[in-house]
């Protein structure tokens, strides 16, 4: 297992200051806790956060919900000069428009009703240090206006103030939607995004990197199984395959939770299919092509007759099996007319199919048992 | 296809998991819109393997066969 190593091997880094608005978190960060993994689209991730750490400019971070986007914004933060300075983050999602302007900027004694006392904004909190503002795609286009601003005079206003107050702040952005068709759709101001773009960092799916995920559960599981003061237990070859093929829609937080699930509940000697929520058991499995829609800059170009075919094969191949073989039954569930199911079924050269024991078994099940 | 068959082919996609951790799910009755299960083998008296595998299958048949209303873990 490899992991993150500090380049300034600090140690006992101060507490950040965190926003209400998130997560109790997990304690103080710490480098030693970042999993690397083998794919070579994280370890790509990581060995460009050494690169920039020291940077001051601006960094979005896109990826989906869970695929690690605040640890990424605090081994930036802890990995750079600024480490012994605030790491303040604050969520934009779940504020309302006025509330993200007292929430970043602070605010005035009496700038509106129940400002019973002056409050120093995020941006004040950080002086000195890094904040990350997630989901910036949610923020609202007024807004967009108000950061722009203080991303170019370095300055906040407080609420109800009439002085600015210099900050010396490094910002980082995260946010789950590609800002740049934000951007086409008009919901996002473009010179904003170039301001905050200067340093574009993609973190993948955890469907498309399958084969990190053997070592984050051993990490999880020594975390969760330690927290539970119980000896880490062997996990069970089709628990591993099972996870490997659930596509993971909430990515490495999901895997985290689920992990965390079965160390709290887990009564047997190792972890077994039977100790495992059962969903992961019954979702499609994660496709063997990454999805082209979430990379935009997809090298490779696509071919639509294709990914049309494959989708029809496999909803054909689903109602055969669902019908065991029977292509009336198979066109009712299709909605279409049998004559036209057996054009395509000689189209695609699916006639294999057609009379055919539904077969049940995943691909590749384990045929070794233990470890 | 009959909906004893059609919750066995469902419980088929879970099956091959339990077995190579030698356990297994039997389909034991199907009444009306009901449908008995049992757990064997090595995950059989195990509260958490009931617990767990009960949300999971009840999800995934409800979700395949609407008209099945309930599943009982005997």
């Amino acid at each position: 297992m490899t992991r993150f190593e500090d380049p300034f091997k600090t140690s006992g880094s101060p507490e950040s200051p965190r926003s209400a608005s998130r997560g109790a978190g997990r304690g103080p960060f710490s480098t030693d806790s970042v999993v690397v993994g083998t794919s070579a689209r994280m370890r790509g991730v990581f060995d460009f956060v050494k690169v920039i750490a020291n940077s001051e400019s601006t960094v979005l971070i896109t990826g989906e919900s869970g695929t690690g986007k605040e640890l990424v914004a605090n081994l930036i933060h802890h990995s750079s000069s600024r480490r012994h300075r605030p790491f303040v983050a604050v969520s934009c999602a779940i504020l309302s428009e006025t509330l993200i302007e007292s929430e970043l900027f602070g605010h005035e004694r009496g700038a509106f009703t129940n400002a019973i006392k002056e409050r120093p904004g995020r941006f004040e909190l950080a002086d000195g240090g890094t904040l990350f503002l997630d989901d910036i795609d949610d923020v609202p286009l007024t807004m967009q206006v108000k950061l722009l601003r203080v991303l170019q005079t370095r300055t906040v206003e407080r609420v109800g103030a009439v002085r600015a107050i210099p900050v010396d702040v490094r910002v980082l952005t995260g946010s789950k939607r590609d800002l740049r068709v934000l951007v086409a759709e008009g919901a996002f101001r473009e010179d904003l995004f170039y301001r905050l773009n200067v340093i574009p960092i993609q973190l993948p799916p955890l469907r498309e990197r399958s084969e990190d995920i053997p070592m984050l559960v051993d990490h999880f599981f020594r975390r969760y199984f330690r927290s539970r003061g119980k000896e880490l237990k062997p996990v069970s070859p089709a628990v591993l395959e099972a996870f490997r093929r659930y596509p993971w829609p909430g990515n490495v937080r999901e895997l985290e939770n689920a992990c965390e699930r079965i160390a709290q509940t887990c009564i047997c000697d190792s972890v077994m299919a039977g100790c495992v929520p059962a969903t992961v058991f019954f979702q499609k499995t994660a496709g063997a092509q990454p999805s082209v829609m979430s990379d935009p800059e997809h090298p490779a170009g696509v071919s639509l007759d294709d990914r049309i075919r494959e989708v029809e094969a496999n909803l054909i191949g689903w109602a055969l099996k669902a019908s065991d073989g029977n292509k009336s039954k198979a066109a009712a569930l299709l909605k279409v007319k049998r004559s036209t199911l057996g054009d395509r079924i000689k189209k695609l050269g699916l006639g294999h199919l057609e009379h055919v024991a539904p077969d049940v078994s995943p691909a590749a099940t384990p045929s070794t048992r233990g470890q | 296809m009959d909906l004893h068959a059609r919750i066995q082919l469902v419980l088929g996609r879970l099956r091959p998991y339990l077995q190579a951790d030698g356990g297994d799910i039997e389909l034991l009755d199907v009444s009306g819109h009901k449908a008995t299960v049992r757990l064997t083998g090595k995950c059989a008296g195990c509260p958490s393997a009931h617990l767990t595998l009960h949300v999971g299958v009840e999800m995934a048949i409800k979700e395949e066969i609407p008209e099945l209303e309930e599943l009982i873990v005997a």
